[in-house]
């Protein structure tokens, strides 16, 4: 097998875009609420199966499906966050039990996700599990619209994000509980209503990702779990405590994961191509070297302290 | 031959006893460690997968049985050979059995080291993330390294209690006496580790664990060591949830990489825990034993209610264990038996020397002496310069 790179370089472009808008989710989700949400990537399958059912159901363009996808997620996120997470924060439970709440919503999320992909192929015989939906994307000049549509919109998201978060009061706000949230409560800010809100960014922006996802790669309802590692190890090698991050985080670890697999499997022994479904070990290995060298991420390095460690060295 | 109850009760005890195992490890991880450990599947798969690649290859070579002979691709006809021989050969089963066994508890303390090495000293959502990541990669390797545990085909187990189907007792049918002594093998195990578990958390460490779990920096103020502590625990509990995995392979005579999912090996054990009470043994034997039986009883009762809902019961199995976990930890999230505080043992050896002071206080001829302060079971000794 060769190496094809413009190929390779597609791939990585999508599944980059696509992994950096679950990871701003999940970052902003962290931030606020300090918890991982182990329920990210089943957010995100919502959007995977609304693309489904605007695409096959009601025959429409998948563009359409970005919207109701945006809200669908969004609205999700607000229910696992008001339902589940809220009251036990008020409570002061543990992160560890916030993160087995998470876990818990993921699974009921997933079931559902189950029975609704069995109700549409049972009732409207359709493909609900394993389908791809590149048919329905539009051509630019050759290539398939998603190719254009998720990197632009990863850009148009951070422009949105970086303008809220500094322009905007509520963004102030935002930043302000984000920080410190009883000194935020003790100015006037409705600090509930901000982790709403960023509850609900989060769940919209997974919702976004999941719709342009089957345009590209394989939907099954559990196509959500498995992303997660790579949501993880984007936010991580990204940074946690920083939004931006996630962005530098979510393109390194998408084209490292399809570069580095594309790679290995082009050469020939011992590598080949039966190294390709051992993918989601690039995400881990990712993780576990960030949290070795640079627990904080790559935003989250000191260059003013590695630069003086580096003088040091040369003095000594 | 064995009745119908009988038979659902013995079934119930043979996923009964894995489960209680793979509990009992979590709540010392989690209930007394307050370690989140989303990859349990990667110690039971662990587990599972040595068992499918050791003993039969051993008893291959011991045997000279295959010889020229693909393992995995020839695997049941050279495992339908092992245990023709074995069936006869006690000494060698048993033997084997503990070979295995130790190796798993080997291997599935590696593969705990190996996993936390890197973040134990992180927060806890780090631990958790990694913990996720490394449940998943295992099983992609299970699935996809056919040497290992035949890839998506599963591999076929020798069986090192095929012995018992020789002889009959109780008018047993020779299949039934080697269920019922593997059931039994696994019930007295888990017993074994039950009374494992207890000691450990009565222990010394088991109080150095809690502290490190409620408060971190005061355990560290203390001079505990927090993450060589925390690092033991995971190390202990990953065997022991191998032990789990093992078993059951050997249970079900074959291992298949599909079977160790997240759900069943990851999720049901945390479902279990905080059903019972994390830290206390007890409670999550309740609770792993509850939540068995009730999923017993819902695919014995499945094909009845099944013809009436458009999809498959399994989700609606998820749904509501689901929703029972989100409901617990909203309204109980102590559990059935709620965390006890830890009888201590008491130390043997000479009794601390009587205190004199009572008698003379109470005859009120001299009370200048009177002592004030605590009442300690031992005495300070004081340095006088």
């Amino acid at each position: 097998m060769v190496l094809d790179i413009i190929s390779a370089f597609k791939d990585a472009i999508v599944f980059s875009s696509l992994l950096t808008l679950l990871t701003i989710g999940m970052t902003l989700t962290y931030l606020t609420t300090k918890v991982p949400n182990f329920a990210h990537g089943s957010i995100a399958t919502v959007g995977i199966y609304f693309a489904l059912i605007t695409t096959k159901l009601l025959g429409l363009n998948i563009y359409l499906g970005l919207l109701p996808s945006f809200f669908a997620g969004g609205v999700v996120a607000i229910l696992q966050y008001i339902v589940i997470l809220r009251p036990l924060s008020k409570r002061n439970a543990s992160i560890t039990t916030m993160m087995v709440a998470t876990i818990a919503f993921d699974f009921l999320l997933l079931s559902g996700l189950n029975i609704l992909a069995d109700y549409l192929s049972k009732s409207f015989l359709i493909i609900s599990r394993y389908f791809l939906l590149k048919g329905f994307d539009f051509f630019l000049m050759g290539e398939r619209g998603v190719l254009l549509i998720s990197p632009i919109l990863v850009i148009a998201i951070t422009i949105a994000l970086y303008l809220l978060l500094t322009r905007t009061k509520f963004g102030v706000a935002m930043r302000a509980t984000i920080e410190n949230p009883p000194l935020a409560g003790t100015v006037g800010i409705n600090a509930d209503l901000v982790y709403i809100v960023s509850w609900f960014v989060a769940g919209g922006l997974a919702g976004l990702a999941g719709c342009l996802l089957p345009l590209w790669f394989i939907g099954n309802p559990d196509t959500g779990t498995f992303i997660l590692i790579s949501i993880f190890a984007a936010a991580v090698t990204g940074g946690l405590y920083n939004i931006y991050g996630a962005i530098i985080g979510g393109y390194t670890v998408g084209f490292a994961e399809i570069f580095l697999i594309r790679y290995l499997a082009s050469l020939s022994d011992p590598f080949g191509a039966w190294i390709i479904p051992y993918r989601p070990v690039i995400p881990l290995l990712a993780m576990v070297i960030t949290l070795m060298l640079a627990p904080r991420g790559i935003t989250g390095i000191d260059v003013k302290r590695l630069r003086s460690m580096f003088r040091r060295n040369r003095n000594a | 031959m064995l009745s119908g109850e009988s038979l659902f009760m013995l079934d119930l005890v043979a996923t009964f006893a894995p489960y209680m195992i793979i509990t009992l490890s979590l709540n010392l991880e989690y209930g007394f460690g307050g370690v989140p450990n989303f990859g349990k599947t990667l110690a039971v798969a662990g587990g599972a997968f040595m068992v499918g690649y050791l003993p039969g290859r051993i008893l291959a070579g011991i045997m000279g049985v295959g010889q020229g002979m693909d393992y995995v691709a020839q695997n049941a006809q050279i495992i339908t050979e092992i245990n023709n021989r074995l069936v006869f050969n006690v000494p060698l089963s048993l033997g084997i059995l503990l070979i295995t066994l130790v190796a798993v508890i080997l291997f599935g303390a590696f593969l705990g080291l190996l996993v936390t090495v890197p973040v134990v000293r992180l927060r806890a959502d780090y631990l958790a993330m990694t913990f996720l990541a490394a449940g998943e990669v295992i099983l992609v390797i299970g699935n996809n390294y056919p040497p290992l545990v035949g890839g998506t085909l599963g591999i076929g187990v020798p069986d090192p209690f095929g012995w018992a189907s020789t002889f009959s007792v109780l008018g047993l049918s020779p299949g039934e006496m080697r269920n019922v002594t593997v059931t039994l093998f696994m019930a007295i195990t888990a017993i074994i580790i039950f009374l494992y578990a207890q000691k450990l958390t009565h222990s010394p460490l088991g109080r150095v664990l809690r502290a490190i779990r409620d408060d971190e920096n005061s355990a560290l103020a203390l001079g505990k060591d927090v993450t060589s502590n925390r690092l033991k625990v995971i190390i202990f509990a990953s065997a022991i949830a191998a032990i789990g995995g093992a078993l059951y392979a050997f249970y079900t005579a074959n291992v298949i990489s599909t079977a160790y999912s997240r759900v069943s090996w990851t999720f049901w054990p945390w479902v279990m825990v905080m059903l019972g009470g994390a830290a206390n043994n007890l409670g999550v034997v309740c609770g792993t034993f509850i939540f068995v039986a009730v999923r017993k009883l819902i695919i014995f009762y499945k094909d009845i209610f099944g013809p009436f809902i458009p999809f498959d019961v399994v989700w609606l199995d998820m749904l509501l264990l689901g929703a029972a976990l989100v409901f617990i930890l909203l309204y109980k999230p102590e559990g059935l038996l709620p965390e006890k505080p830890i009888k201590t043992i008491k130390i043997e050896g000479p009794p601390p020397p009587k205190r004199e002071a009572p008698e003379e206080t109470s005859s009120s001829q001299a009370p200048s002496k009177k002592k004030v302060g605590l009442k300690l079971p031992f005495k300070f000794k004081v340095r006088k310069k």
